[in-house]
């Protein structure tokens, strides 16, 4: 028998924005989310700004919350795993439990849309030497994010205000040895944001920015990578580092000025590596529970990208956000729209199939 | 329980262990490969010898290392200009107990001059190496590789037999000619990953106390650059994120390992440059580390896990000291350091008189008598000297020190 | 081709194109090239570790540059002038593409050898001695190496064991290294399999391609043995 419910899978920007998209369009929307609040990793995370028009991570992403969990057609379940699946198209039956004490339900549900997302690299697993689990102050984007916000940038050694810091990008990405081939699109932007963030609450340090390759597509050339450089006085050098070493009560960073040709080495009081995106653990359980395919890095894959960016291996299930791959906040949102729509059109499909219609 | 935001202090109040992710795909293992081949009857894999130790690689799998019954593929720069490297090797397998071969069916890897000159190509080299490995497996003893180049070469033959079919056919034509099976060991495996497996074996029968003495390490870089996957990384030593044969093995015998900010620079050995271009491996070795070392951790020793870099770190020093320079400190290997702790002699075992930076200020910190010991070294030359003994011989040098019980393999 | 040659590219001017093209092509050519060059993004890592580019005017990044984009005419500068500096460490397999600067001159170097251009012949002046060890001993380095006049840098310890060196050697207690001319004792056999490894795969006509006086003397240490254990030379 065909459902009328699409099930959402995760609470994150993505998976909001598709619950609220489906309920828009009349269908009726189960949310699960594993975690205990909703707003995914820019909540979980502590994000500071988002990287696209620096509003404030948290309070856009609880404003979306709420606009989910006070929609009529939306029920809400926190705390909650996916931890089976069967059926097809239209006739879904997926079994849930409680994270806290295991008990079990199953959702009936005639499509589902995956939003599981991304989580951060993790820089003990870099080709090159960057002491994140040796030196307190080499941090990640993620750390920076959480220090940004509480508006308390210092170095987690001495607790006092850094003079130099830098950003040592691709990290984790873009590295055959890793098996990370992909760019992650926004560490580029994000590094940048927080380096003019670094720069209003921390006006007396220096911010550097080691780069390959400057990926600052379309409005965040003008609206981030210019003001970094021209109003906030971020200085960007074309070369990355190999290693980082305590000297003294310094960090050592050894790289390449690539325009000069000449091996460098320059003394930071901090270090911020800018991570990756990979598939979040709930990406990899899920996809393996709903039977998709996962490319060779694990994010879900999506057979032809280009012309239906949301589109699974299996009929009846879409992908939304970084769960598909890297994306930005931008294009999470989009695919979230795109997702609502194609789900609610398979459900109103399969019941129509169903009564003869 | 449930999964909350991150708590609002961000990196300060975090504590830092590097866990791999159990769920995460491991790169390809060589290792595989080179089974699947002997399932296709492409060559015949040498089974590392039981009772083994299962050491942590880079990759998140475990290395076996074998105890005993092995075979000592020994290193040329060693054996022929730092004997003590060698015989402290084989001294800690004696007083161990555990049962070694030193073969004279063995010849370089060739490494070293193929680095060098380039006067070689893959196929010879993939020749010798074989050659070397058949030799090894009629004797029934396992490979254990004392030189890091020869270590860090043979991984490199290893991956290019496995990868090129032709280059295989090649070879195994070469060792029919000769009349040897084509063979490749299980694992490829360095003495210094031996000492790591042993290290607290050797810490429980130290003689010497060595809190006192401060140690910088040198990693070598054919041990960890040339081929990485398979060196070993220890959560519990530089928080598993460098490799940690030496500096576990100083830490285990108690002394105080300190960093210094050119830890993972080359130490300037260059292969052609020791030996036709000294002015750039001298520079290299003290500008870069014997001063940075000096400056920064003020060490008692220089420890280190590699034919090369004993040399070029001890032998550059002297004539950096008509620039001034700071130099100073004595350099071996974490074989000798480790037998110097078990009281191994500093003359007819670790043969120190070989080396060039003073040693004796490290040995009068351990509290070594190094001048009773020269004496009595001195009266074995004048007893060779005087024809009545032709060599010092093991049973001389076993006959010092009881050896303990053979080792508890658990 | 370089559209404008830098005037260090004019040192090699007279040489012509399709021999620096035919160089160019069978370093190519090499088996292991397509794993040792993938591409570069120049980010410099490779740079950052290695020991001869704080010393010399090199770069392995220019070398993977150099040869991605098949700049044949800097290619054979670089064949000349700067392979010989490379450390051959190898902490340029850090490269996060995979590539490997090293291994990529590895092979450029086995072809100025075997091509016997000069600037191989000079940077192996000196370096005979060793050539002659490995290949006709088994063991690259010996302890008579070790000579006061030849290691006038190492201090005083090169002439005391130098001058003590036999007697230094007896007092080994390892039996295999009671040697002084090889590292330790190579069996008769060993050797003899290892003289026809280097024929049987083309060692001697590399030799013979740098260094002919020393093609020879090997060819006469080699035959006698081989003619002792049976084996003919086949010219």
């Amino acid at each position: 028998m065909a459902s009328d419910v699409v099930l959402v899978i995760g609470g994150g920007p993505a998976g909001l924005e598709a619950a609220r998209g489906a309920a828009d369009l009349g269908a009726k929307v189960v949310l699960v989310e594993e975690r205990d609040h909703l707003g995914g990793t820019p909540v979980f995370e502590r994000y500071a700004a988002l990287t696209h028009g620096f509003q404030d991570a948290e309070e856009v992403m609880n404003r979306l919350a709420q606009e989910v969990t006070t929609h009529p057609n939306v029920q809400v379940k926190l705390s909650t795993r996916v931890v089976g699946c069967t059926g097809s198209k239209g006739d879904f039956h997926v079994t849930l439990t409680k994270v806290s004490d295991g008990a079990s339900e199953t959702v009936h549900a005639g499509a589902i849309i995956v939003a599981t997302g991304f989580q951060h690299f993790d820089p003990g697993r870099e080709t090159q030497v960057y002491g994140y689990y040796e030196y307190p102050d080499v941090i990640t984007l993620a750390d920076a994010e959480a220090m940004l916000k509480a508006r308390k940038f210092v170095r987690p050694s001495t607790g006092l205000p850094p003079e130099r810091v830098c950003f040592i990008q691709c990290v984790g990405s873009r590295d055959r040895q890793i098996g990370n081939e992909y760019c992650s699109k926004v560490c580029c932007g994000i590094a940048s944001k927080q380096a003019i963030e670094i720069r209003q609450q921390v006006p007396n340090c220096k911010v550097y920015i080691f780069y390959i390759d400057m990926r600052m597509y379309g409005y965040w050339e003008n609206e981030i990578y210019w003001p970094a450089q021209e109003q906030y006085k971020v200085n960007y050098i074309k070369g990355i580092a190999t290693e980082i070493i305590q000297k003294g009560d310094k960090l050592l960073v050894r790289g390449e000025d690539t325009t000069l040709g000449r091996p460098m080495e320059v003394l930071m009081d901090m270090v911020i590596l800018s991570v990756g995106m990979e598939p979040s653990k709930g990406t990899r359980e899920v996809a393996r529970i709903l039977g998709l395919k996962q490319n060779k890095y694990g994010f879900i894959e999506v057979p032809h990208e280009g012309v239906d960016p949301v589109a699974t291996s299996v009929p009846g299930i879409f992908v939304a956000g970084a769960a598909a791959g890297p994306k930005d906040l931008d294009d999470s949102m989009s695919m979230a729209g795109a997702a609502a729509m194609k789900a609610v059109a398979a459900i109103r499909r399969a019941i129509a199939v169903a009564s003869g219609g | 329980m449930s999964i909350h935001a991150k708590q609002a202090e961000g990196p300060l109040g975090k504590e830092r262990v590097f866990k791999r992710d159990p769920d995460l795909p491991l790169s390809e293992d060589i290792r595989d490969l080179v089974f699947e081949l002997e399932a296709e009857g492409e060559w015949i894999v040498q089974r590392v010898p039981e009772p083994y130790v299962e050491v942590p690689r880079k990759d998140g799998r475990a290395k076996k290392v074998p105890l005993q019954h092995t075979w000592h593929h020994k290193s040329c720069g060693q054996c022929g200009h730092i004997p003590g490297y060698s015989t402290a090797i084989f001294w800690l397998h004696r007083k161990l107990g555990l049962e070694y071969d030193d073969p004279k069916d063995q010849t370089s890897c060739t490494g070293w001059n193929y680095y060098a000159s380039a006067t070689s190509n893959a196929a010879a080299q993939a020749a010798v190496a074989v050659r070397n490995f058949a030799a090894a497996y009629v004797t029934g003893f396992f490979p254990l590789i004392h030189c890091g180049t020869s270590y860090g070469h043979y991984k490199e033959v290893r991956e290019e037999l496995v990868k090129h079919p032709e280059l295989r056919a090649q070879v195994r034509e070469i060792m029919a000619k000769l009349g040897k099976p084509l063979v490749m060991p299980e694992e490829i495996v360095h003495y210094s990953e031996w000492v790591y497996a042993v290290r607290h074996e050797i810490a429980a029968r130290k003689v010497y106390d060595c809190r006192e003495i401060v140690v910088t390490v040198h990693p070598a870089c054919h041990y960890y650059k040339l081929v990485q996957g398979d060196a070993i990384y220890d959560p519990d030593i530089y928080g598993g994120q460098r490799t940690a044969v030496v500096t576990a093995v100083a830490k285990a015998l108690g002394a105080q390992v300190k960093d210094y900010s050119t830890w993972f620079d080359c130490c300037g050995f260059g292969f052609r440059h020791i030996l036709v271009q000294r002015d750039f491996t001298r520079s290299f070795a003290v500008n870069r580390k014997i001063e940075t070392m000096l400056e920064e951790a003020k060490p008692d020793v220089v420890l280190t896990h590699d034919t090369g870099c004993v040399t070029t770190l001890d032998k550059s020093q002297f004539a950096a000291q008509v620039h001034n320079k700071k130099v100073g400190v004595p350099v071996m290997s974490e074989a000798q350091f480790a037998a110097l702790a078990m009281g191994a002699h500093p003359y007819r075992v670790c043969q120190l008189h070989w080396h060039a930076a003073d040693y004796r200020p490290l040995l009068e910190k351990m509290g070594i008598d190094w001048k009773e010991k020269w004496q009595e070294f001195e009266e074995d030359l004048e007893r060779i000297r005087r024809g009545e003994k032709d060599y010092l011989t093991w049973e001389d040098v076993d006959a010092e020190i009881p050896a303990r019980h053979f080792l508890q393999v658990s | 081709m370089a559209l404008h040659a830098p005037p260090k590219l004019e040192r090699y001017a007279d040489i012509p194109y399709e021999e620096k093209e035919r160089l160019f092509q069978e370093v190519k050519a090499d088996p292991r090239f397509p794993d040792y060059l993938y591409g570069c993004y120049e980010c410099g890592i490779c740079v950052a570790a290695c020991p001869s580019a704080r010393f010399y005017d090199f770069s392995p990044r220019k070398i993977a540059q150099t040869l991605a984009r098949e700049d044949v005419e800097l290619f054979f500068y670089q064949l000349n002038e700067d392979v010989w500096n490379c450390s051959q460490c190898f902490s340029c397999n850090r490269c996060p593409r995979g590539n490997s600067p090293g291994g990529l001159i590895t092979i450029m170097r086995e072809v100025a050898v075997r091509n016997g251009l000069r600037s191989a012949k000079e940077a192996l002046e000196g370096y005979s001695r060793v050539i002659y060890k490995i290949m006709a001993t088994g063991t690259q380095v010996s302890p008579d190496m070790i000579q006061a006049d030849a290691f006038p840098d190492w201090g005083p310890v090169a002439k005391e064991t130098a001058d003590n060196l036999e007697l230094w050697r007896k007092a080994l207690p390892p039996e295999t290294m009671h040697t002084t001319s090889t590292a330790w004792e190579v069996s008769e056999q060993t050797l003899t399999e290892l003289y026809l490894i280097w024929h049987m795969t083309g060692v001697m006509d590399m030799i013979k391609e740098v260094d002919e006086g020393l093609h020879m003397i090997l060819l006469d240490v080699m035959e006698e043995l081989l003619e002792e254990r049976g084996y003919a030379l086949a010219e």
